[in-house]
């Protein structure tokens, strides 16, 4: 779990790498700036998490899903984000698929210890 | 389906960190694979180079370090491209878990939650950006952040939720 309130914050090196790729060529960003913005981020995953989970709780659902999440966006009034966000949905969908077919191959190795009990169980 | 998501809980973390693992091996694969992608896009890093006017470069008559210099964005271009999410998943899941009414969020909500986020981080940049711009200065200061708070719909639940 959590052990230290940095735990917290988001790593300034990718923040600043996002904001590269998104800022015009030439424009920096103050460090104050930067960290507002992560600050801002972090209230971000939390503001976006609680609508999530009241939303999952309305269709009395305890695990919250990625439609909670599309919804949840949706009506936090960032409907731009949906489009790109259901592409990127179907891209990790499938390398988790890939994953999977992978790791169900590799059983007979000594490597997946973990996977190999999950059949047992099965 | 709804058995598949439960059984896939059970190994979250593990998937999750093993996915966050191969990204990086992943990205180091298709950087040696995809040379012949590369210059294509190499051509388009040019294209925008030669339309900014970049002053603060200065130009280098030694040319092997030019090159070392656009293999380096190559690089960058390359790997970020490759990945799917940049911030850290299980840093994303432990900031989700701070809500009480969280029970269990499934990888997907977690990975798609990571995502959001980095679209929110680049579009509160933009937004900052265009006051930093209206105001004629190439560096975003806080002052441009709260401006872009205050100024967008979507943005009023960080008012008063920055200063923790």
């Amino acid at each position: 779990m959590v052990e230290r309130i940095e735990d917290l914050n988001l790593p300034n090196a990718v923040i600043t790498r996002l904001l590269k790729d998104a800022l015009p060529d030439g424009a920096n960003v103050s460090k104050e700036a930067r960290s507002a913005i992560a600050r801002a981020a972090s209230v971000f995953v939390i503001f976006l998490t609680s609508t999530s989970t009241s939303l999952a709780r309305k269709q009395n659902h305890k695990t919250i899903t990625a439609t909670n999440i599309l919804d949840a966006l949706k009506q936090l009034e960032f409907e731009s984000f949906i489009d790109p966000l259901t592409k990127d949905l179907e891209a990790y969908r499938k390398v988790v698929k890939d994953k999977k077919d992978k790791a169900k191959k590799d059983t007979s190795g000594t490597e997946n210890g973990t996977e190999k009990e999950s059949e047992n169980a099965a | 389906m709804a058995s598949e998501d439960l059984f896939a809980e059970d190994f979250s973390e593990e998937i999750i960190s093993e996915l966050e693992q191969d990204y990086v091996q992943e990205a180091d694969i298709v950087e040696q694979e995809d040379i012949g992608g590369k210059e294509t896009e190499e051509d388009n890093v040019v294209e925008e180079e030669s339309t900014t006017p970049d002053e603060s470069v200065p130009v280098t008559t030694n040319t092997e370090e030019d090159q070392t210099q656009s293999s380096k964005t190559k690089t960058t271009n390359v790997s970020s491209e490759a990945r799917l999410f940049q911030l850290p998943l299980t840093r994303v899941r432990n900031i989700m878990k701070l809500d009480p009414d969280l029970h269990i969020a499934s990888n997907e909500a977690v990975f798609l939650v990571t995502r959001a986020t980095e679209l929110f981080i680049q579009s509160l940049g933009v937004e900052s950006y265009t006051f930093t711009a209206q105001a004629k200065k190439k560096t975003v200061q806080k002052r441009d952040v709260d401006l872009a708070i205050a100024a967008v719909d979507s943005l009023m639940f960080l008012d008063g939720a920055m200063s923790f």
